[in-house]
């Protein structure tokens, strides 16, 4: 960072001197609030992968930004009770380690009170209630020894306080990769979204290319429609759709309406207006020339389109199929309403959800549980994210 | 892996136990969509096996965070599943009245009154007027929630000496002597997503049924009083003596409003402890840290009633209702199969339950923290179910809320509840 502040300096000083370099502030400014705009992005990201790797309690009392720090933790522990004493020489004896104490950990002081956990330094004694005294070593074992057999039933407690290196654990992702039915809800997910991407994806490139360069009557009309589809939002069709779909299934004599093909459908038709209003531009702005040269060497439409227009598009094609696929991928109210939530048929977005618990109190397992769904959209998406800059700016740039 | 030997020894245990008095479902589905996710799920799967293996039915259980939005779309658009489980009695209620659930019967309320403990106010909240006007039972609760509890360790009440306090009258001076002494009081926090504020109007309820007669808290829950009348003002303001005094809130009144709840009682466990006392319902030990024992490390008292007024010994609770959302015989075979006390049984042994059903055993319980709550259900004299469950869904799941959040960060009683009377009222 200051390396860049320095930079900054000597290329502000050159510019005071009169341009002499090639460097151009503008330039390094872009540069600079790049670069942080991209920390704040990444930022919340980081956030979650850091604490994906920690455990509920550590989530609970500190945030991710401390996950690297050495943590100094003022904690208690129960002591064991007479149960499992040993006697030694004339001495009964209680030998332990405290609780989260290991190689990477030092114990600072401890004490029998929560209000008083300086009471002795590792390696000194205090003496204990319930007979005997007890000696707590840096490392965290324990020793307390008595000359008289120990009775207590319940155990006293102790408190410490402990410098602890930073820790992390797997046990999230553990808990969300072993949670029966997942391999289930991932195949169910593949069954939704594949399907849900390319049918929109043909159909809307047929429409777009006849919306383009096809001449009829209401050409245009029909377009401003569609574009206006773009901002009904789904919600409202909610009810209406799946009031139709089991219509539809009750005159069929099925139970309900609750299928796959019924996702695919809704999916289609709430994507299909962003997709052909997308490919549309698109196929508007290739070359005239190459048509309707196309179109004196005799070719059909059917023809220029499958031959000339469908290569010519896959840009916009992939850029739309990351988009729909995404979209598809981590939708969970379409598929909770049109598919249901029986553990047949769980997506993994809904799969998801439910390891939350009734109440919310396993959200740690979310943390964990977004990176393994992130897997397979980021697969995607590097797989086809070439095309996508130059996909989003089709239609716009003309 | 012990919880799986366990559901497995339950299952097994309770599956010859029905006797051959079902009738016989085979080849049909019984459809459950309900709120229990996760570990509830697979409670509630234990508790559905022995059923299914007695009728011979397909019990097919869908759980969904959004239950309740996914019920109403699936009941307007004709894909209703057999059975549904409310969380709150509010949406019910709602549905009820567009004509989408169908009655339980009176056998079902004769049953409630008499086995459930305190079974006139089981069947009160599950009683909703028909499309007819009619008040007919609709509601069957099972699996509840006990509201009324203050959390505490009991080894930082040793040390510091402090003694249980019996009546709301040593709740206060408990409260006073804790500041007095340089601690902190009260873990309160009111966060929880959307739905932020909620803990604050559980608190408000159970202040307001020690206040005043259950007869006022029944005015108030069902608009007879207005929002903004004296005695619930004074309540909401009773509930400002423990919230908004940094003294006795850990963090400061501002924690109040941005702590979650599920975080809340943490305090209860750092060392030193940040607070001694948390009030919240049965629920909450789920959140607590993993290492804690129930009944060693935390126990609860009962949030304790005036000594100086005559109000016995009130009870906030809540629950879960199953309603028949698409009529079939295996719908109603399933609510008398939860009549019978395995049924509860098996989940109490599971843990996470309690239950007023007179003939389970309280033996089931697998600990004493969860016996004493179902006692305390089973002794209650006066049963009153969370308020903000039985308004209207825009008051007692929006503006009551809203109206508590307001109050923490500085607006005063009277305010508050004026304007939560004012929502209320514009209700068409």
């Amino acid at each position: 960072m200051t390396a860049v502040v320095q930079q900054v300096g000597t290329t502000v000083a050159r510019v005071r001197t009169g341009w002499r370099t090639k460097a151009k502030p503008g330039q390094l400014l872009t540069h600079l609030s790049l670069l942080i705009l991209v920390l704040i992005w990444t930022a919340p990201t980081a956030g979650l992968l850091i604490s994906s790797f920690r455990s509920k309690d550590q989530l609970a009392v500190s945030g991710w930004w401390t996950a690297l720090a050495v943590a100094v933790t003022q904690e208690g522990t129960r002591l064991p009770t007479a149960d499992s004493s040993i006697a030694e020489t004339g001495l009964f004896v209680i030998r332990g380690r405290l609780p989260g104490t290991d190689m990477g950990t030092k114990i600072r002081s401890y004490g029998l009170n929560a209000r008083d956990l300086t009471a002795a330094a590792p390696g000194e004694s205090l003496s204990m209630q319930d007979g005997g005294s007890i000696t707590v070593e840096a490392d965290g074992s324990f020793e307390w020894s008595a000359d008289r057999p120990f009775t207590h039933t319940r155990g006293p407690r102790l408190f410490y306080v402990v410098e602890r290196s930073p820790r992390f654990t797997i046990d999230n992702y553990i808990e969300v990769l072993t949670t029966s039915g997942l391999g289930r809800s991932f195949i169910n997910s593949f069954a939704v979204t594949i399907p849900a991407t390319f049918i929109p994806i043909l159909v809307a490139a047929f429409a777009a290319y006849a919306l383009a360069w096809m001449r009829f009557p209401f050409r245009n009309l029909i377009v401003v429609t569609v574009i206006g589809l773009l901002v009904v939002p789904l919600q409202m069709s909610l009810i209406p759709l799946l009031s139709l779909y089991n219509d539809i299934a009750h005159a069929f004599g099925a139970a309900d309406g609750k299928t796959y093909l019924g996702v695919w459908l809704a999916h289609t038709a709430f994507g299909l207006p962003l997709a052909i209003y997308l490919l549309r531009n698109y196929m508007l702005g290739l070359p005239r020339e190459i048509m309707e040269a196309a179109r004196i060497d005799g070719a059909s439409h059917f023809q220029i389109f499958t031959k000339i227009v469908l290569p010519l598009s896959f840009p916009a094609l992939a850029s739309f199929l990351i988009f729909q696929f995404l979209w598809v991928w981590n939708d969970l109210l379409v598929a909770m309403v049109f598919l249901g939530n029986q553990e047949t048929k769980l997506v993994l977005t809904g799969k998801l959800a439910s390891l939350l618990g009734t109440r919310g109190n396993n959200w740690e397992v979310l943390t964990a549980g977004a990176f393994v769904t992130i897997v397979v959209p980021l697969t995607v998406f590097f797989a086809l994210q070439r095309y996508f800059v130059r996909g989003l700016l089709a239609g716009s740039v003309k | 892996m012990l919880r799986l030997s366990l559901l497995a020894a339950v299952s097994l245990m309770s599956g010859p136990c029905l006797g051959a008095e079902w009738p016989d479902l085979s080849g049909q589905t019984i459809t459950i969509a309900g709120p229990y996710i996760g570990p509830d799920e697979e409670h509630f799967r234990a508790v559905l096996a022995p059923f299914a293996e007695a009728t011979g039915a397909v019990v097919d259980y869908a759980g969904s965070q959004q239950f309740s939005q996914q019920i109403v779309i699936d009941t307007s658009s004709g894909s209703a599943p057999n059975v549904a489980i409310f969380p709150l009695p509010g949406l019910a209620a709602t549905l009820a009245g567009e004509g989408k659930l169908a009655p339980l019967g009176d056998e079902t309320e004769t049953w409630l009154r008499d086995n459930y403990a305190a079974g006139q106010s089981w069947v009160d909240l599950g009683s909703y007027e028909g499309p007819d006007h009619v008040r007919r039972l609709y509601g069957f609760t099972y699996k509840t929630d006990l509201k009324s509890l203050v959390w505490y360790v009991p080894d930082e009440f040793a040390d510091a000496g402090y003694a249980v306090p019996e009546t709301f009258e040593d709740l206060q001076a408990l409260t006073e002597k804790i500041v007095a002494d340089g601690g902190t009081p009260w873990c309160i926090g009111i966060g929880s997503g959307a739905a932020t504020g909620w803990p604050a109007t559980d608190w408000v309820e159970d202040l307001l049924l020690r206040l005043e007669s259950p007869d006022v808290y029944d005015q108030w829950v069902s608009h007879k009083i207005p929002f903004n009348d004296p005695r619930i003002v004074a309540a909401i303001e009773l509930f400002g003596w423990f919230a908004k005094d940094n003294a006795k809130v850990a963090g400061g009144t501002n924690a109040v409003g941005t702590t979650d709840f599920s975080l809340s009682p943490q305090g209860l466990f750092t060392v030193p402890p940040q607070c001694y006392l948390h009030h919240q319902a049965s629920f909450i030990s789920s959140f607590f840290p993993e290492n804690v024992v129930l009944g060693e490390d935390a126990d609860f008292f009962y949030f304790p009633s005036y000594a100086g007024k005559e109000l016995g010994k009130p009870v906030l609770g809540a629950g879960t209702l199953f309603a028949i959302t698409n009529d079939s015989p295996g719908a109603r075979a399933l609510i008398d199969y939860l009549k019978t006390p395995q049924a509860h049984e098996i989940w109490m042994a599971l843990g996470g339950f309690l239950t007023p059903h007179k003939g389970a055993s309280l033996d089931a319980y697998p600990n004493d923290t969860l016996r004493e709550q179902g006692q305390i259900l089973l002794n209650a004299t006066t049963f009153r179910f969370d308020g903000s469950d039985l308004m209207p869904g825009a008051v007692g799941a929006g503006s009551f809320w809203t109206g508590m959040v307001d109050f923490a960060s500085g607006r005063s009683a009277e305010e508050v509840a004026t304007s939560i009377e004012e929502s209320w009222k514009a209700l068409p």
